[in-house]
């Protein structure tokens, strides 16, 4: 008897003593004011640009550990600076591109930033990946004339690869470490960047190292740490606690943040950075199929009139989300306001004539909206069908699971689907190209458009034009062509935002594409 | 013994096989390849395409299973798909984390489990045994997620006493060196990082012991009681024992054998990873590890990590049945 309770006395006695500890007198040592911890909902896929595909993690890490050439300027995002490039030219025929580069810069390692290394680093990078076969891909020769010029060359003109060298997969790498290091440099990334590598401890952290020797001035933290907390409600806790600086919902747009936004909207200790973002979310019609009732374009506007676009964003995204009319958001350096005109507005009794005129009865029209998995795609999809029921059109809601989703997507299988797209480089390029034009329709997700020569003819033409100006009229007559044909109707576009303690300083949230540069970032 | 131990160990090797065979299909069977989940929704056909190449994915199923056992002949368990790391190398980086949580939970779990056991069982139908019974059947009915929410709140942000997650403080560098976060601190010598690394065990801990405290004091209890009405225990009494050498001296040791059985299991499963527990806490370990993998339709890192997860329960009930000889006489004479 004696002993048992003299064991509960030792565990319970262990347990107060601990437990009395005040946690933050563990800490107090350490540098919390020059640290900054950003809590991330997973692992990097990889910290690696040569083999980078788009996944936001990791694409970020990189860009605060890499330079790239150029780079998109805060906070419009509409035109290029140069980083490690000081300047540079383009052909008049689009083709070839000249880079006059920053001389004195050095990598991690020690060894210097050079013509070679640009060449060395591209070239690596269209070896190993894939990912960017249709862009860096189109690279036709990387002369180096001088230790300060790189010159590239490409197959056909293509206006986009400017905006192709800004991300993640053309950052400049260090080609003695790469040759030192071999397949280590993936977990040993050496670049130019405001932070050094300095750690990467599996489904932990990142741990990153202010570069004092940074050719932009030293960045004004000494240490940057990725945390990786899975749970949402964790990383909501730790926030408030204190125990992480910044929460980022970029890659985590499948679940709507407006209860966390009440939650710290009422906190003194935490702000919230929002920004919009080039993402949009529709409703699409399979506008390949030859038959039924969605092959009328009075149809398809009759159900894109029915939606309630400010009460979808009011009712369900709770001021998280903002109005789309087009194919691009009016964000894009490519956007024509003229869209906003033309687009189908919320008109259920006009949408209900609509489709008397086109000699359909809504109670015999019953279609099935398929959608991806999660709350937010749920909540979306229910909003939509109590629309569509106003207007007498009965719609099955069928979410199905990514993989087996995607399948039937790029099939055809389907008349109405919910989808999206998040474009991993800033171009309109990468909405309209890959969206509709009718030759990918099959490739991908897309609107499935049907062979139209015409305007077939002019996204490629707006693809290689290289006059900006003329290419962004003939992106303004695109999308108009295209809001005409009601493919679909433009739902929504998420902002991009970031939780983040009040005594952070200096954060641009960066929307095209949604990753943060720290090199500026401070804490008070 | 000796012979017994043989006779285990080779029958061990065509159950890892069929392990392998099922869990080879099986991850086939899930719809959805890995090349289009890693590369999500914005993706083409043409960049699936190449990713699959990449990934040896376009290969005949028999043709890569050929490839995969003929590599496990070489002790090559293949690179996971999404990292590029070699999958021996991933399970074995994320394992000392769950064992370290494993072996505390136990230890835990024995210490307050037990004496709970006990003091029901001799004190039956008493106040303190129904406090104690309906705390168990909490205990064992509890969704981990739930208990582990309510610690968070309560100790972390309400109390501000312990952390909400992770294995130690953000601020503190402690380098990777055996992969137990505790040794790892008590090695690097920083101040506060072992307390730091103590402190943020308990809430972790805590919710997994919770589970086998509570089956534990339950089982004791339940085999004490059998054990007290045993003759031969009504005979030490009839000697003039004390209440407390009966107890202790001839009841205990009985009773405690078969728990050994229930601890030995439940840490065989403790090892295969608490994804929910392990989540929550984000705590690097071996069960969310393999969520994240089936997530990503992780081919080589799901069947790497069964075949693992299979010969450590395996290997765990083998050091069970003779530890249990060891105890037992009864026991150490049927294995010969």
């Amino acid at each position: 008897m004696k002993l048992t309770r003299r064991l509960f006395g030792v565990v319970s006695g262990a347990a107060l003593a601990m437990g009395t500890v005040p946690f933050a007198a563990q800490v107090a040592q350490a540098q919390e004011s020059s640290t900054l911890v950003i809590a991330v909902p997973s692992d990097p896929a990889g910290l690696e640009p040569g083999i980078n595909k788009a996944e936001p993690i990791g694409s970020e890490i990189i860009l605060n550990v890499f330079d790239t050439l150029v780079a998109w300027q805060a906070p419009d995002f509409a035109e290029l600076e140069g980083r490690l490039a000081t300047e540079w030219s383009v052909s008049e025929d689009g083709m070839t591109f000249d880079f006059t580069l920053r001389d004195g810069v050095v990598f991690h390692d020690g060894t210097p930033f050079n013509a070679e290394a640009v060449k060395f680093s591209i070239e690596r990078t269209v070896e190993m990946n894939p990912y960017v076969e249709a862009s860096l891909g189109l690279i036709e020769s990387i002369e180096t004339p001088s230790e300060t010029e790189v010159v590239f060359t490409l197959s056909r003109p293509y206006p986009a690869f400017l905006s192709i060298l800004a991300q993640p997969q053309s950052a400049i790498v260090s080609p003695t470490a790469v040759g030192e290091l071999g397949d280590d440099f993936a977990t040993n990334p050496v670049g130019t960047g405001p932070f050094k590598f300095r750690a990467y401890q599996a489904d932990t952290r990142v741990v990153l190292d202010a570069n004092a020797d940074y050719y932009r001035g030293a960045p004004k933290l000494e240490r940057l740490i990725y945390t990786i907390i899975p749970e949402a409600s964790t990383r909501r806790l730790e926030l408030e606690n204190g125990g992480v600086d910044i929460i980022q919902q970029a890659g985590q747009l499948s679940a709507v943040p407006s209860e966390e936004m009440a939650a710290f909207a009422e906190n003194d200790d935490i702000q919230i950075l929002e920004s919009p973002s080039q993402i949009i979310r529709q409703l699409e019609f399979n506008n390949s199929l030859t038959d039924g009732p969605f092959t009328d374009v009075r149809v398809r506007r009759a159900i894109a009139m029915a939606i309630d676009y400010d009460g979808l964003l009011s009712g369900v995204f709770d001021g998280t989300a903002e109005r789309v009319y087009g194919p691009l958001t009016s964000n894009s350096w490519a956007f024509d306001p003229e869209v906003m005109d033309l687009a189908p507005s919320y008109d259920p009794e006009a949408a209900k004539a609509l489709l008397a005129e086109a000699g359909v009865d809504p109670s015999d029209l019953t279609v099935k909206l398929y959608s991806f998995q999660g709350s937010l795609w749920g909540a979306v999809a229910t909003f939509v069908q109590a629309n569509l029921a106003d207007i007498g059109v009965n719609v099955e809601i069928a979410q199905t699971e990514f993989p087996s989703y995607r399948a039937l997507h790029v099939a055809g299988e389907w008349e109405m689907a919910l989808d999206g797209r998040q474009p991993w480089y800033n171009d309109p390029d990468a909405h309209v190209t890959i969206g509709y034009l009718s030759a990918l329709k099959n490739s991908a997700m897309t609107f499935r458009m049907p062979e139209n020569a015409e305007l077939d003819a002019k996204i490629l033409e707006a693809q290689g034009e290289a006059d900006m100006e003329k290419r962004k009229t003939l992106y303004g007559e695109i999308q108009k062509e295209i809001v005409e044909q009601v493919p679909g109707a433009y739902l929504f576009s998420p902002k991009l935002i970031v939780f983040a303690r009040s005594n952070v300083e200096g954060l641009v949230v960066n929307s095209a594409p949604p990753l943060n540069e720290y090199w500026s970032v401070s804490k008070n | 013994m000796f012979a017994f131990l043989v006779r285990r160990l080779l029958s061990l090797i065509p159950v890892l096989a069929l392990v392998l065979v099922i869990v080879f299909s099986l991850v086939r069977l899930i719809p959805g390849d890995p090349a289009v989940t890693l590369l999500g929704p914005g993706a083409t056909d043409t960049q699936i395409a190449a990713l699959r190449a990449q990934l040896n994915l376009d290969e005949p199923a028999l043709l890569q299973l050929w490839h995969y056992v003929a590599g496990l002949a070489q002790g090559d368990m293949g690179v996971s798909l999404k990292s590029g790391q070699p999958v021996l190398d991933e399970v074995l980086l994320r394992l000392p984390a769950t064992l370290e949580i494993s072996i505390a939970a136990v230890l835990v779990a024995i210490l307050v489990g037990t004496p709970i056991g006990v003091l029901s069982a001799t004190r039956a139908n008493s106040g303190f045994d129904h406090g104690v019974r309906i705390l168990s059947l909490t205990g064992v009915s509890m969704p981990a997620f739930l208990l582990a929410l309510l610690l968070q709140l309560v100790f972390a942000t309400w109390l501000g006493w312990l952390p909400v997650s992770g294995r130690m403080s953000s601020y503190l560098f402690v380098d990777n060196v055996t992969g137990f976060a505790l040794i790892d601190a008590w090695l690097s010598g920083e101040p506060g990082a072992v307390s730091s690394v103590l402190l943020h065990m308990i809430l972790p801990v805590t919710v997994l012991a919770a589970f086998l405290a509570a089956t534990l004091g339950r089982f004791v209890r339940a085999t004490m009681l059998e054990t007290l009405g045993e003759d031969y225990v009504r005979t030490a009494r009839a000697k003039g024992l004390s209440r407390r050498e009966v107890i202790y001296g001839h009841a205990l040791r009985t009773s405690l054998l078969p728990a050994i059985t229930v601890v030995g299991l439940k840490f065989a499963e403790m090892l295969g990873g608490a994804i929910l527990t392990e989540t929550i806490f984000s705590w690097p370990g071996i069960g969310r590890f393999m969520f994240e993998a089936i997530r990503n339709r992780d081919y080589p890192v799901i069947q790497g990590a069964t075949l693992v997860f299979a010969l450590l329960f395996m290997l765990t009930s083998l050091l069970v049945d003779v530890l249990y000889a060891v105890l037992d006489p009864r026991v150490r004479r049927k294995m010969k």
